[in-house]
């Protein structure tokens, strides 16, 4: 019963953990040319006080996104963070995710 | 291919600019120059500013690292850096970055020849003292020093600290933006006077600009050791070294021909400005609360209100919260304001030389722009055309350049005009 359980259980964390991570790389990257470059700098190197983004986990880019979407305030350029990622689908942060991790 | 697209979108330009401006406004020339633009460095982080010598020698700093010198053979000697930096020939413990602060601007003293100095402004920890333990008190946390380079231009030797007491913001506030380190101005240079004129921003602090005494929203006029420019002509008990008050954040100073000053200045959501300053003379910025019609604002900071979390109407915003308050007798008139946007004006300087053809003596200033809050975005050059008098514009055209967040515009002694970019470029930008 033990090993049923965990089977099962395995299966819901990989189908999850892989709808979680399975962005598009392309259309990420055309959606961050409409305008997170223009903060971020070209693929996500960061400049000024924005930061790098190019690299990181797509888990840790996800979390971030959807706190900012949420409204949520986690450092001192959230309110510009806010209003960017409000109207983000679940598909396009995935895409944006995908697409920053992947450089 | 660079090049070539941006030769044509100069052939598009001439032929409208020509029919429209030609042997208007006493230039020299009808001319409309073809543009090119080729990188000169790449790979930096976050480079500030730039100074150059007569012979093309070019120092520039790096916000988060220090500042360097890069030869006419292109070689590149690593100067001064800062806490955490490495590879520098020296450093200073104290001299730090925190978003918007760090390395930020630099001059060369005219007299470089003979006594190999260099001034150079940052954020240190040096002066803080009793001071900056909130965002509510004295904090000395922005300095200019000045330095003497070696002979074989590989070291720096002598740092004095002549301005020690540029106000610092030490902690996040309640505001957008509302990092530490926000809004320092800090960009040294010198006038026809010889004199070194400093910029200095209002450090999220409402009490700042009015101030009398604090050194943060001003613009700055001192000899090389730091003293007061006796023809300095500031109110009754403001401090001497106070050429003009005011102001919110300049990070744009050049003198024109005739040796009027002009400052650049980054507006709060509305209202970039460019402004031809007089001595003595008030900005009109002024974000204190409870003063203009305003109550209580978040952290006694009004800069962003009203509504500051949300987008505005900036026409809105600069009726509660202008840049240039009307209140003041003694207000300067800006001769730009953007037709009421911020777009995030940078640098400024004035294009010498009559290669630029039609566009010489003109103000060449950064747009760096983010695009917040339906403001359309900048990342561009803008060329203006600025009356005499100093209070409009004839006309402004875009630079055809790259788009980039161009943090830093400077003459060149080869008569080309030299951008510095936020993504780390330092670009030759010539006309013919």
């Amino acid at each position: 019963m033990k090993s049923l359980v965990f089977g099962f259980l395995s299966i819901f964390i990989t189908v999850y953990a892989s709808s979680a991570t399975s962005g598009d790389i392309a259309a990420g990257e055309t959606r961050y040319g409409v305008n997170c470059f223009i903060c971020h700098g070209q693929a996500g190197k960061g400049m000024a006080s924005y930061p790098k983004l190019a690299g990181k986990e797509v888990a840790y880019l996800i979390d971030k996104l959807e706190t900012y979407r949420a409204g949520t305030r986690i450092g001192p350029n959230s309110d510009l963070m806010i209003m960017n990622a409000e109207p983000l689908s679940d598909e396009e942060i995935a895409n944006l995710a995908a697409y920053l991790s992947s450089l | 291919m660079i090049n070539k697209y941006l030769a044509l979108m100069v052939s598009a330009v001439a032929i409208f600019a020509t029919s429209a401006n030609a042997g208007h406004h006493g230039h020299k020339s009808a001319v409309v120059p073809t543009i090119t633009q080729e990188a000169v460095l790449t790979g930096l982080e976050n480079p500030w500013d730039v100074a150059f010598l007569d012979d093309g020698t070019m120092f520039f700093t790096e916000k988060c690292k220090g500042f360097s010198v890069r030869m006419p053979n292109g070689d590149v000697h690593a100067l001064y850096g800062m806490k955490d930096s490495s590879g520098y020939a020296d450093m200073g413990s104290d001299l730090h970055c925190s978003n918007q602060a760090g390395m930020l601007g630099l001059a060369v003293d005219p007299d470089f020849a003979n006594n190999h100095r260099i001034y150079v402004a940052s954020a240190s920890t040096k002066y803080h003292g009793n001071g900056c333990k909130t965002n509510f008190e004295r904090c000395d946390g922005n300095i200019v020093m000045r330095f003497e380079v070696s002979k074989d231009m590989k070291s720096v030797s002598g740092r004095t600290d002549i301005v020690q007491d540029i106000q610092f913001k030490p902690f996040e506030s309640n505001h957008p933006f509302g990092g530490n380190g926000a809004h320092n101005g800090n960009r040294p240079t010198f006038g026809p006077d010889g004199a070194l004129w400093i910029t200095t921003g209002d450090r999220h602090r409402g009490v700042c600009p009015q101030s009398p005494t604090l050194i943060c929203g001003k613009v700055l006029r001192i000899d090389t050791d730091g003293n007061a420019h006796p023809g300095n002509n500031p109110p009754k008990g403001y401090d001497k070294r106070i050429y003009t008050y005011g102001h919110r954040n300049v990070q744009g100073i050049a003198f024109r021909a005739d040796g009027e000053v002009f400052t650049a200045e980054h507006g709060p959501w509305h209202n970039d400005e460019l402004t031809m300053l007089s001595n003595g003379k008030n900005g009109g910025w002024d974000p204190q609360q409870n003063v203009g019609g305003r109550g209580d604002c978040p952290d006694e900071y009004c800069g962003y209100m009203p509504n500051q979390k949300k987008g505005v109407i900036p026409a809105v915003r600069a009726a509660y919260m202008p840049m240039s308050d009307t209140r003041f007798p003694d207000l300067m008139k800006p001769a730009w304001q953007n037709n009421g946007y911020s777009q995030g004006t940078s640098s400024i300087a004035f294009l010498e030389g009559s290669q630029w053809g039609m566009y010489e003596g003109r103000a060449v200033v950064g747009i760096m722009g983010i695009a917040f809050g339906g403001t359309p975005a900048g990342m561009r050059l803008d060329v203006y055309d600025i009356a005499q008098n100093g209070e409009s514009i004839r006309s402004v055209i875009h630079l055809p350049v790259e788009t980039k967040r161009y943090r830093g515009v400077t003459m060149g002694p080869d008569g080309a005009l030299y951008a510095n970019t936020d993504e780390g470029e330092i670009y030759k930008i010539t006309a013919k």
